[in-house]
């Protein structure tokens, strides 16, 4: 099948996630209006062409564009950057988008790197044929760009909350939003990303799996992996109530809740066997 | 005395009661729990589950059977992991009945009638100074809150006028929902694994088979200490349903991968059709009474087929005699221009012989080495039986007394499908949880429980207008709520003035 304008579009993403990124770690440095203007601009530019590259390949393929990884990573990286776009027309805080198009980026470079079979656009197995195969991936990637949002704002406190404790001042730290707001950004994140998340992964996936498999739940490596990382953040949401836990350790929790996420996302397909081996 | 001992006794029994129940009670408890089990789970997704025990005794050595001992080779079904989730429902449920009511009557409770201490007291407040009468400002205050859809709540007194303003309470009541929520999964959960059965069936096509289902039996067993404790038998019974594959077949794509794998199916109950022809595919089963038949294998059968082609040739000169024929699993066959007729009677999909027994048997339901059996006969008179192999023509190829050789060229298997039947009376139960959790999810983070109030005082000519107010959540939002909130009362005021 042809898949040439994808391609292109994905090729010329890249270039401009690299670009944005850039323009936004200059803008926390150097702090000029223009700087940060011209980021702004170039991250909706750079999301404009992951679009395109989404919608063409969903022509291309004729089915939705998440069936492998090369396609799942891409759109991961779309909703990623709307919900950054979204968060930084809402709350200002532009510095904090130098972190969140790292991310991105890493995602798009992750995904140039797969092996060269992931591009060709493979037709849909027995299983993958259904509206709930959609609907799950596209709500559990909702899930997981909450996640992402919420490490990316997690470390960011930690670095910030070491800072204010001690009271040493550095202009870069200077520049970051307060710990308190970081703290309060990334548990929205993760309040978001839970509650898609559950949906998408866990009940959606049942739903399918009961549909594709007779079974709502059978403790294949993915669905168990999910649930993992579900009781983390679970977790995340307890901790935040309880005293003694709240600010750091609940940083700490968000982010161990994201390599748990990552591990569901590549490390399951990769090295554990099981139902979920095409994705 | 006898009466103080047992009132010890009584506080005693209080004191560990109590103790228990704050145990149970406690957030800690949560933590603990969602972290073990996390950590836990990770244990059986590395260990690989539900192999024989000598898979994990020659796999993991040593560890074998330490692995079979902790029941890991099982490990979501093993008693300790079963403990924990127990633990989780009683936290839950303990931390449910201790937080509710008090949340409940909080949020019931509403004093409109607050001092200006109390408000300057509130984490977010605003004091605004106007020209204007009370009356007017309290007018113009009731108009920003009923735009911003508070409910509001005045009160009066001799020196000053209040009000509380509020929305979204059911925000504060969906981590309620949610944890019943979970409760009820779990419920559905045990329902499916108490109540309901999987099975697995291979049906040839055009036969049929009854399908058996499980059936219960409730009693009471009382071998644990002479406790009675509820017992289900559970044993499988012939049912009085019929299951017909009318047809399987693949559907492939252009590229030749699978597109789709197609079953066809009827079924009878007591001797009537009750579903007729029925197309069911992956992703798309038969429900019938409770009973849901999944399309989940197929294979061709190794001990048959349905037809098979082959063709005489002469033994020296390979030159074919009788063109290529096909013939019918059992139905014999007069070869045009010859003495011969020859059915054909037998087939192994994997030909194997034992030499103890003299048997020729499958080594596999893989078709690796197909050979076909034939009955042979000459003028009527029963001649030879000889197996041909699809993969080595010339082996027993030779009729016997005659310069014929009988090629087997081809065959049809018969396909069959492979099904799931399995039976589950907890998905609806774990499907009405899975909704109301979503429910309580947007409860619980999108709608924000909050709490305004204001007291407008006349001093020295002037109206001071103190804002205060509370948020369960969301902090950052709504101090720019009521910043906003006091703002607007400034610009109307001013707009008011000119």
């Amino acid at each position: 099948m042809k898949v040439i304008m994808s391609l292109l579009f994905f090729d010329m993403a890249f270039w401009f996630y690299l670009a944005t990124m850039i323009l936004y770690f200059g803008y926390w440095v150097l702090k000029k209006e223009w700087l940060g203007q011209a980021s702004t601009v170039l991250a909706i530019i750079s999301t404009f062409a992951i679009s395109m590259m989404l919608i063409s390949r969903t022509m291309e393929a004729g089915h939705a564009p998440f069936s492998n990884l090369y396609e799942s990573m891409t759109f991961f990286v779309w909703i990623i950057s709307i919900a950054y776009l979204y968060m930084e027309f809402r709350y200002k805080i532009k510095v904090v988008g130098a972190f969140v198009m790292l991310i991105a980026f890493a995602a798009m470079l992750a995904t140039s790197n797969l092996p060269y079979r992931y591009q060709d656009i493979q037709p849909l197995n027995p299983a993958l044929q259904s509206i709930w195969f959609e609907l799950h991936v596209f709500s559990a990637f909702i899930g997981y760009a909450g996640f992402g949002l919420a490490f990316g704002m997690a470390v960011i406190y930690l670095i910030k909350a070491r800072f204010e404790e001690r009271k040493i001042s550095h202009f870069l730290i200077d520049r970051l939003p307060s710990s308190a707001m970081l703290d309060e950004l990334s548990y929205k994140s993760v309040a978001w990303g839970f509650v898609f998340f559950t949906l998408g992964a866990l009940i959606l996936g049942a739903v399918w799996a009961n549909k594709a498999w007779g079974t709502y739940w059978s403790w294949d490596p993915k669905e168990t992996w999910s649930l993992i990382t579900w009781f983390v953040y679970a977790a995340y949401l307890h901790a935040r109530v309880t005293r003694g836990w709240r600010g750091k350790k609940a940083a700490y929790v968000a982010i161990f809740g994201f390599l748990s996420t990552v591990f569901l996302y590549w490390g399951v397909s990769f090295v554990l066997p099981g139902l979920h081996a095409y994705a | 005395m006898a009466t103080s001992t047992a009132s010890d006794k009584i506080s005693i029994y209080k004191v560990v009661g109590s103790k228990i129940w704050g145990f149970f009670g406690s957030l800690k408890l949560t933590l603990f729990i969602l972290f073990t089990l996390a950590i836990v789970s990770v244990i059986g997704t590395i260990i690989q589950q539900n192999q024989p025990p000598e898979f994990y005794i020659t796999g993991y050595g040593n560890w074998g059977s330490f692995v079979l001992r902790l029941g890991l080779e099982d490990m979501y079904h093993a008693g300790w992991f079963t403990a924990f989730l127990i633990f989780l429902i009683l936290n839950i449920i303990v931390c449910t009945i201790d937080r509710f009511p008090p949340k409940w009557k909080a949020t019931l409770e509403s004093r409109a009638d607050v001092d200006i201490r109390f408000i300057k007291n509130l984490l977010n407040n605003h004091t605004v100074v106007l020209e204007e009468e009370p009356a007017l400002v309290k007018e113009r205050l009731l108009k920003i809150l009923h735009k911003r859809r508070y409910k509001i709540k005045e009160a009066n007194n001799t020196e000053s006028m209040s009000m509380y303003a509020w929305k979204g309470v059911t925000g504060r009541f969906g981590s309620d929902i949610t944890h019943v929520s979970l409760l009820l999964i779990l419920l559905g959960a045990i329902l499916g694994s108490v109540l309901g059965f999987k099975d697995f069936g291979t049906f040839y096509e055009g036969e049929g088979a009854t399908i058996s289902v499980a059936n219960f039996q409730f009693g009471v067993d009382k071998s644990w200490y002479g406790i009675p404790l509820p017992k289900i038998d559970r044993q499988r019974i012939a049912s009085d349903i019929q299951l017909r594959l009318d047809k399987f077949w693949i559907d492939y794509y252009d590229t030749g991968q699978i597109k789709q794998y197609n079953s066809i199916l009827t079924l009878s109950e007591g001797g009537k059709e009750v579903i007729k022809e029925r197309h069911i595919w992956v992703n798309a089963p038969l429900n019938y009474k409770g009973l849901t038949f999944y399309q989940s294998s197929y294979g061709l059968a190794y001990n048959r087929v349905k037809q098979a082609e082959f063709f005489l040739r002469d033994a020296k000169t390979k030159k074919t005699i009788v063109p290529p024929f096909q013939i019918n699993w059992n139905v014999p066959y007069d070869i045009p221009g010859t003495d011969y007729r020859i059915t054909v009677v037998g087939f192994v999909s994997d030909f194997a012989f034992d030499p103890n027994t003299k048997t020729i048997y499958p080594k596999s339901a893989e078709h690796n080495n197909p050979a076909i059996q034939v009955e042979i006969y000459k003028n009527g008179k029963p001649l030879s039986r000889p197996w041909l192999f699809y993969n080595y023509v010339d082996l027993f190829a030779a009729i016997p007394d005659s310069n014929y050789e009988l090629i087997f060229q081809t065959y049809k298997g018969i396909v069959y499908t492979g099904l799931n039947i399995n039976k589950d009376p907890g998905t609806n139960v774990v499907w009405a949880g899975a909704a109301l959790m979503v429910i309580g999810f947007f409860m619980a983070f999108f709608i924000f429980h909050k709490r305004i109030w204001v007291n407008v005082k006349r001093n020295d000519r002037k109206t001071e207008v103190y804002i205060g107010g509370m948020i369960n959540k969301n902090k950052f939002v709504f101090e720019r709520e009521l910043s906003e909130i006091a703002e607007s009362l400034k610009a109307s005021a001013s707009k008011g003035v000119k």
